[in-house]
């Protein structure tokens, strides 16, 4: 079997390494580095941007925990952006030697398809090699969306790829869109020390996420005095004679700032890709169209990851990279989306997997709800880490968990046992008579699905 | 300890009077119910309220609570001071903790509530329930 591969980022490389271990010939076409923007551009320079940030906040706040900092503590935002390349380059090295160890082949260049059984790799000088392959895996990804209007410039109007190489703390900046990327960074900038404006068109900041979730993180940007803008959007941009960037706003509304982060959606890379060439359908948004065994209409050329429009979520990607290197390879693997986890990395994170509250009204699933908060948890005084909610949704009839939405300190680990929950049609019972440890944060998980039922230990009965 | 000059609200919360301005705050008790507070959830001015709705809420270190309007009206100041120091409400409730003022729609609501007697009566019998 000769496979390629257009793209390495978390799909393209995962797709190359199962594909190999099953043994196939595989070459990957990479015009960057391996990892894509999840490791380069996303994911992992955002992560550590974030781990510097809050290393920040915790020694802030460290006379709490009785641990004096003599003198101010101060960020160096350029041995934060060192560590980061840091930890990028140890990623991509990773990556390399998985590749090698397995005979994985790496082709410096932009890939495209020739005809069903021919990739071709272009090179930055012009040079092209055509690679005869059994099949084709496109896994080229997405780039942030580019929002007609607004002058680009790397400096004062920025892209989310801008800020995650981040030259300087603006004495304030304007985000524009309050979704997963403009939220994360409202927090980093936020803790490093700028003023901070989140616009949002839709009614709400994380309109994807649990209601109630999103509004324990509406009221954490009113504690961190991040000023959150709904139902407003940017009419024009210019800029004045000192540089500051002008927002006029739908309602009138004039805002200046030192800096604008547009971080308002994705645009596919399907572009360039030969794909009408060769027939293989798109939809409205140029992704490239998929079934459930990452199939695109043309027989032995295959799609995975954000390029496919699917859920734009790196684990996504790896899992179909999984799934369709597994189909080329003679097997028969299906994508399965009820119990995908989101992370996002707000202060404090949130985790979730399955049906948020307002999606079961929606397709009218009777459920039962369980929450538990964070403070009522000995390890989270023990953190110092109160404010959180754990929200376990099952349905009504079959009590099998259906959602788990976690806001709060490790959101983002704790939420699998959701996602195992979802996965194996646990009930919400069997997620409460399973034994957690104490003290961990873990608990909250099983009072929350002990309140589903009123079982919860640790709750005070209403009077009265 | 409760000062004799404001009216109380059974749901805890206390009122200071001058012509239509009301300031309003937590009790001492429902300071000490609360424990250490982390944070207070502020309405925006020009907010209205009925009397008997929520306020705001109120973030202790055990429990978030909603602090209950004791008279009806429209919220003309917030303490700006509690947003950096909210623990000014656990050691000055009745002073420096106050949390807004309101300009009263109705202050003959203010008849309602308890003197500092009848919220001391009040406090004990909810203690023995």
């Amino acid at each position: 079997m000769l496979l390629t591969i257009i793209g390495a980022g978390p799909g393209g490389y995962v797709a190359a390494i199962r594909a190999a271990q099953r043994g196939a010939a595989v070459t990957v076409v990479e015009e960057s580095e391996v990892g894509g923007t999840c490791l380069h551009w996303g994911c992992i320079p955002t992560k550590s941007l974030l781990a510097s940030a809050e290393a920040l906040e915790r020694a802030r706040h460290a006379a709490d925990l009785g641990i004096e900092v003599p003198g101010p503590v101060v960020c160096n935002l350029s041995k934060v952006r060192d560590r980061t390349a840091k930890v990028i380059s140890t990623q991509a090295k990773a990556i390399r030697s998985l590749f090698k160890n397995l005979g994985v082949k790496v082709i410096p260049g932009r890939g495209l398809l020739i005809d069903a059984n021919v990739a071709r790799a272009v090179q930055a000088d012009g040079t092209t090699q055509d690679l005869r392959s059994d099949a084709i895996i496109l896994a080229t990804g997405s780039r942030p969306a580019l929002l007609p209007g607004f002058p680009f410039d790397g400096t004062t109007v920025l892209t989310s790829d801008d800020a995650v190489r981040m030259q300087k703390v603006p004495k304030d900046i304007i985000i524009v869109g309050a979704g997963v990327i403009g939220c994360e960074f409202a927090f980093i900038y936020r803790t490093l020390g700028a003023s901070v404006t989140l616009i949002e068109a839709l009614p709400r900041a994380l309109a994807t996420e649990d209601a109630e979730i999103a509004a324990i993180i509406e009221r954490e940007f009113r504690k961190s005095r991040i000023r959150l803008l709904t139902e407003v959007k940017v009419d024009a941009v210019s800029k004045n004679a000192d540089g500051t960037v002008v927002l006029v706003l739908s309602n009138g509304q004039e805002l200046a700032a030192e800096q604008v982060l547009v971080a308002a959606g994705r645009t596919v890379n399907s572009g360039g890709l030969g794909l009408e060439a060769v027939g293989v359908r798109t939809g409205r948004r140029q992704e490239i169209i998929v079934n459930d065994r990452m199939e695109t209409n043309v027989p032995g050329v295959y799609a995975i990851g954000d390029v496919t429009g699917t859920v734009m979520l790196a684990h996504v990607a790896s899992e179909q990279g999984v799934v369709a290197a597994e189909n080329i390879m003679g097997g028969d693997a299906r994508m399965q989306y009820a119990a995908v986890p989101a992370a996002t990395f707000t202060m404090p994170e949130i985790g979730s997997v399955g049906l948020r509250e307002q999606q079961a009204a929606e397709q009218g699933i009777r459920v039962r709800v369980g929450r538990f908060p964070y403070r009522s948890l000995g390890k989270a005084h023990v953190m110092g880490e109160y404010t959180g909610l754990v929200k376990v949704i099952a349905d009504a009839g079959t009590d099998r968990v259906v959602g788990v939405h976690i806001c709060g300190a490790h959101a983002t680990d704790l939420i699998h046992e959701g996602a195992l929950a979802i996965r194996m049609g646990a009930t919400a019972k069997q997620l409460e008579e399973t034994i957690h440890a104490h003290p961990t944060l873990a608990e909250a998980v099983r009072e929350a699905a002990a309140d589903v039922h009123g079982n919860a230990i640790h709750v005070l009965k209403e009077k009265g | 300890m409760n000062p004799d000059d404001i009216k109380y609200h059974r749901e805890h919360t206390w009122v200071r009077v001058e012509g239509k301005r009301a300031t309003i705050g937590i009790t001492d008790y429902a300071q000490q119910q609360l424990g250490d507070i982390v944070y207070a959830d502020m309405p925006e001015v020009q907010t209205e309220v009925d009397a008997d709705s929520e306020l705001s809420e109120i973030e202790s270190t055990k429990a978030t609570s909603p602090m209950v309007s004791p008279v009806s009206g429209t919220v003309v100041e917030v303490n700006e001071d509690l947003a950096d120091s909210p623990e000014i409400i656990n050691e000055d409730p009745y002073g420096n903790g106050w949390i807004v003022v309101l300009q009263m729609s109705d202050p003959t609501e203010v008849n309602d509530l308890m003197t500092r007697d009848e919220y001391e009566k009040f406090l004990k019998e909810e203690e023995e329930k």
